[in-house]
């Protein structure tokens, strides 16, 4: 039936109570008009409902197109994340959460106070604009300071040479650029002290080979060692450089390079596993002249077996008084680390095969780790007077053990048992060793980013 | 040294004959006339060069491409609904210098159209002018002007018959439009969705649409559904072109691109235009197709408006004349 047949029958049968009335009006309208008022009527009302079937219409197919323009919020193992449709425009909010409790063995440690702390509290918001912009900003509230650790943007248009500002992670120590979250011990090792923590600068970094060959170099303020600043202490630059093989998947080494000049920088102290100080300079010690590192470094990975080492050489002019003179450090590590439940090692976290859900059967991952390292400085340091071995020893050798358990992707259970030794000075008695440094550290970690 | 000659030439001839992809961001009711300038400029482009040609087409409301190009839709020409939009193109992104409309002839509109009336057949609103769409009772069809350059161009035409009609009177040619779009009872997005709204939701007395889009409605359904009216007085629309120029070199198409929109300028390009019912600018081809369009008084946007870049602001900013008689819902 048609749509006007249709109309037609409904102003009919509209208009049929109305025809005895007609009879007994004479003056009442043609029942012609009548039919055409009402058809008039049934076509206002049928374009009133095709207009609201169409409003619908445009209403759906606009939140169609909306929905297809519309962010997206996910939260997952990956952490949380705010992505524009075409993956253009990215946020990420993450945090990296270490609670830590130590305590001290033995007799005539290191004055180190047992006690659970806060190691680091690090919120972290990064992700992409426009594509090819990243950014990446993490302060610290850890021991109770306020620090910025890393605030940057790289710009990564072409691949080979991302180009990034800001504070970050120089292109030095191999650990050091490893995140917090991903290293195999709760503390780094021995040569991570005589790399620089943060600096400011500008980086240009990329593969030279696809997954092979990687390289960054860049310009910074320079900061001593294991050190961060916010502002540089002399108009001297720090130049890094830094070239990493990865012939194949689980093999992989290279070397990174920096100094500059130094003038007044103020000296680092360095210090143990239990994080108390062994090595200070005399009073007075200023940086002067130049100052290098040299970093050979790499990393073994096979299955659940993991290997990493690396040497810091560090060659630098120190300033007391009139006396100015280049001298050196050197630290060395190797650790090993095994994952008892068969998950692949490689240079982050590995994810459990089974998260931890006792009543579904899920242990997570757990890995059991060992590392050995040594911290030198060459005699000259104590001749010419810049520290001195009633207070400094003149090496450091540490051994470390420890179990990693890993309950999902995210959340991590340490326990490390290390032991350091001191040799060439530091002792409370004329002529002996500040005795060795037994401590045993518990970390419950939170990370995401 | 023999072998190398061999692999350099077999190198060139691949590039040489390497399939090139432009891609056009054009506005709503060109897609049937640009899927044929597309074929006939890659056959001439292939007989030309040897190499192979692919046009992608993009459509949608002339303002809402142009913001897709400014944010990034990878257009290596844009074939839009008016200038103002691709002055947009040129003034927030700088994808091409803003003298862009020079560099061609006829400021860079290889063919016009104008605007039309599309109604019911029989015309039973007796709907002959613009001033029969102020009366009430009558259901305009007409896209948002926010969106669809073909609607601002409605809008724009609609105002100047009124200020003609009103011996320049702006207020008394708001209230006129006021009107107007107080008979319309859906806005769509673009041109296309309202022919839509118009021929197959049968919505609406009347469609104010591209002359071209009335023609291809009128071949679609039959004389026996539809007809055209063309108003007294009507405006010149000029839709321009040009080679997103930043683009096309990051692609590598400069060249391509510019051959692509001179091809529109061609005595074939002019053809294909025309029967697609799209006013060419050729004498020849014009004289040619004179029967085809119906005679009528044109202003263009410059006489009465002082150009887009004024016209926009005036009406369809935010808080222009349009939002000031528009409530949506109303």
């Amino acid at each position: 039936m048609s749509r006007r047949t249709m109309r037609m029958g409904l102003a009919f049968m509209m208009t049929m109570p109305l025809i005895p009335a007609r009879a007994q009006t004479a003056d009442t309208q043609s029942t012609d008009q009548k039919i055409q008022q009402l058809e008039q009527k049934v076509d206002e009302l049928d374009q009133q409902i095709k207009v609201d079937e169409r409003k619908k219409e445009l209403a759906e197919e606009d939140a169609a197109a909306k929905a297809q323009n519309a962010a997206t919020a996910n939260a997952d193992t990956t952490g949380f994340t705010i992505k524009s449709n075409d993956g253009n425009f990215l946020l990420k909010i993450g945090a990296d959460l270490q609670v830590d409790n130590r305590a001290y063995l033995g007799q005539g440690s290191s004055g180190g106070v047992d006690g659970m702390l806060l190691r680091r509290i690090r919120p972290t918001i990064s992700g992409t604009v426009y594509k090819y912009v990243d950014y990446f900003f993490r302060p610290d509230f850890g021991l109770g300071n306020t620090l910025i650790y890393d605030a940057y943007i790289e710009l990564k248009y072409l691949r080979r040479a991302k180009v990034r500002v800001g504070k970050f992670k120089p292109p030095v120590g191999l650990e050091r650029l490893q995140s917090d979250d991903d290293t195999t011990f709760v503390e780094r090792g021995l040569p991570t002290l005589l790399a620089p923590s943060r600096d400011i600068g500008y980086q240009i970094s990329g593969d030279l080979l696809p997954n092979k060959l990687n390289y960054a170099v860049g310009v910074f303020n320079g900061v001593p060692d294991n050190s961060l600043t916010d502002a540089a202490v002399s108009g001297h630059r720090d130049y890094a450089a830094r070239l990493f093989v990865t012939p194949f998947k689980g093999l992989g080494f290279g070397s990174a390079v920096d100094g500059g000049g130094v003038d007044g920088e103020p000296l680092p102290s360095y210090k143990t596993l239990g994080q108390t100080t062994f090595f200070t300079f005399a009073s007075g010690v200023t940086e002067a002249g130049h100052r290098t590192r040299l970093t050979p470094q790499g990393y073994y990975y096979a299955g659940p077996l993991g290997i990493l080492g690396e040497y810091t050489l560090t060659e630098e002019g120190l300033k007391k008084g009139l006396v100015q003179r280049d001298v050196a450090y050197r630290a060395w590590q190797v650790a090993v680390s095994y994952i008892l439940t068969g998950e692949k090692k490689d240079f982050t976290s590995p994810t459990p095969k089974k998260s931890f859900d006792p009543l579904h059967g899920g242990w997570g991952a757990v890995e059991l780790t060992a590392r050995t390292g040594e911290f030198s400085a060459e005699h000259g340091i104590f001749n010419y007077g810049f520290a001195s071995t009633l207070t400094s020893p003149r090496t450091a050798r540490e051994w470390v053990g420890g179990v990693n358990w890993f309950l999902n992707r995210l959340v991590r259970v340490s326990l490390d048992y290390g032991q350091t030794a001191f040799g060439g000075g530091a002792a409370a008695s004329l002529g002996g060793n500040r005795a060795p440094e037994r401590v045993l550290i518990g970390r419950f970690q939170i990370n995401f980013i | 040294m023999k072998l190398t000659g061999i692999l350099l030439l077999t190198a060139a001839s691949v590039s040489l004959a390497a399939t090139v992809r432009l891609l056009n961001v054009s506005y709503d009711p060109t897609r049937e006339l640009y899927q044929n300038i597309n074929a006939a400029f890659a056959k001439q482009w292939k007989a030309k060069t040897g190499a192979d040609v692919v046009i992608n087409q993009s459509h949608g409301g002339s303002g809402s491409q142009a913001r897709a190009v400014i944010d990034g839709l990878q257009a290596d020409v844009v074939t839009l609904a008016l200038s103002y939009d691709i002055d947009a193109i040129a003034e927030k992104a700088g994808l091409l210098p803003k003298n862009w409309q020079g560099r061609l002839p006829d400021n860079s509109s290889p063919y016009t159209s104008t605007i039309v009336f599309l109604v019911r057949k029989g015309n039973p609103k007796r709907i002959k002018d613009w001033n029969d769409l102020a009366r009430p009772g009558v259901s305009v069809i007409t896209p948002n002007p926010k969106t669809s350059g073909g609607a601002r161009w409605n809008y724009l035409a609609a105002w100047g018959y009124a200020l003609r009609q009103n011996n320049n009177d702006q207020s008394k040619a708001k209230d006129f439009v006021s009107r107007v779009y107080k008979n319309v009872p859906v806005l769509d997005s673009g041109a296309r969705g309202a022919t839509t709204t118009f021929v197959q939701r049968g919505i609406g007395d009347v469609l104010l649409a591209w002359e071209n889009e009335a023609f291809l409605a009128l071949n679609e359904l039959g004389k026996d559904k539809v007809e055209i009216v063309t108003p007294s007085v009507s405006i010149l629309a000029e839709p321009p072109v040009a080679v997103v120029d930043k683009n096309a070199a990051r692609h590598g198409t400069a060249a391509v691109a510019k051959a692509y929109l001179d091809f529109l300028y061609s005595p074939e390009g002019q053809e294909i235009e025309a029967r697609n019912y799209y006013r060419p600018r050729s004498k020849e081809v014009a004289a040619k197709y004179d029967r085809q369009f119906p005679h009528l008084t044109l202003f263009t946007v410059d006489e009465v408006f002082g150009g887009w870049q004024n016209a926009q602001k005036t009406y369809f900013a935010e808080g222009g004349t349009f939002d000031q008689i528009y409530r949506p819902g109303r």
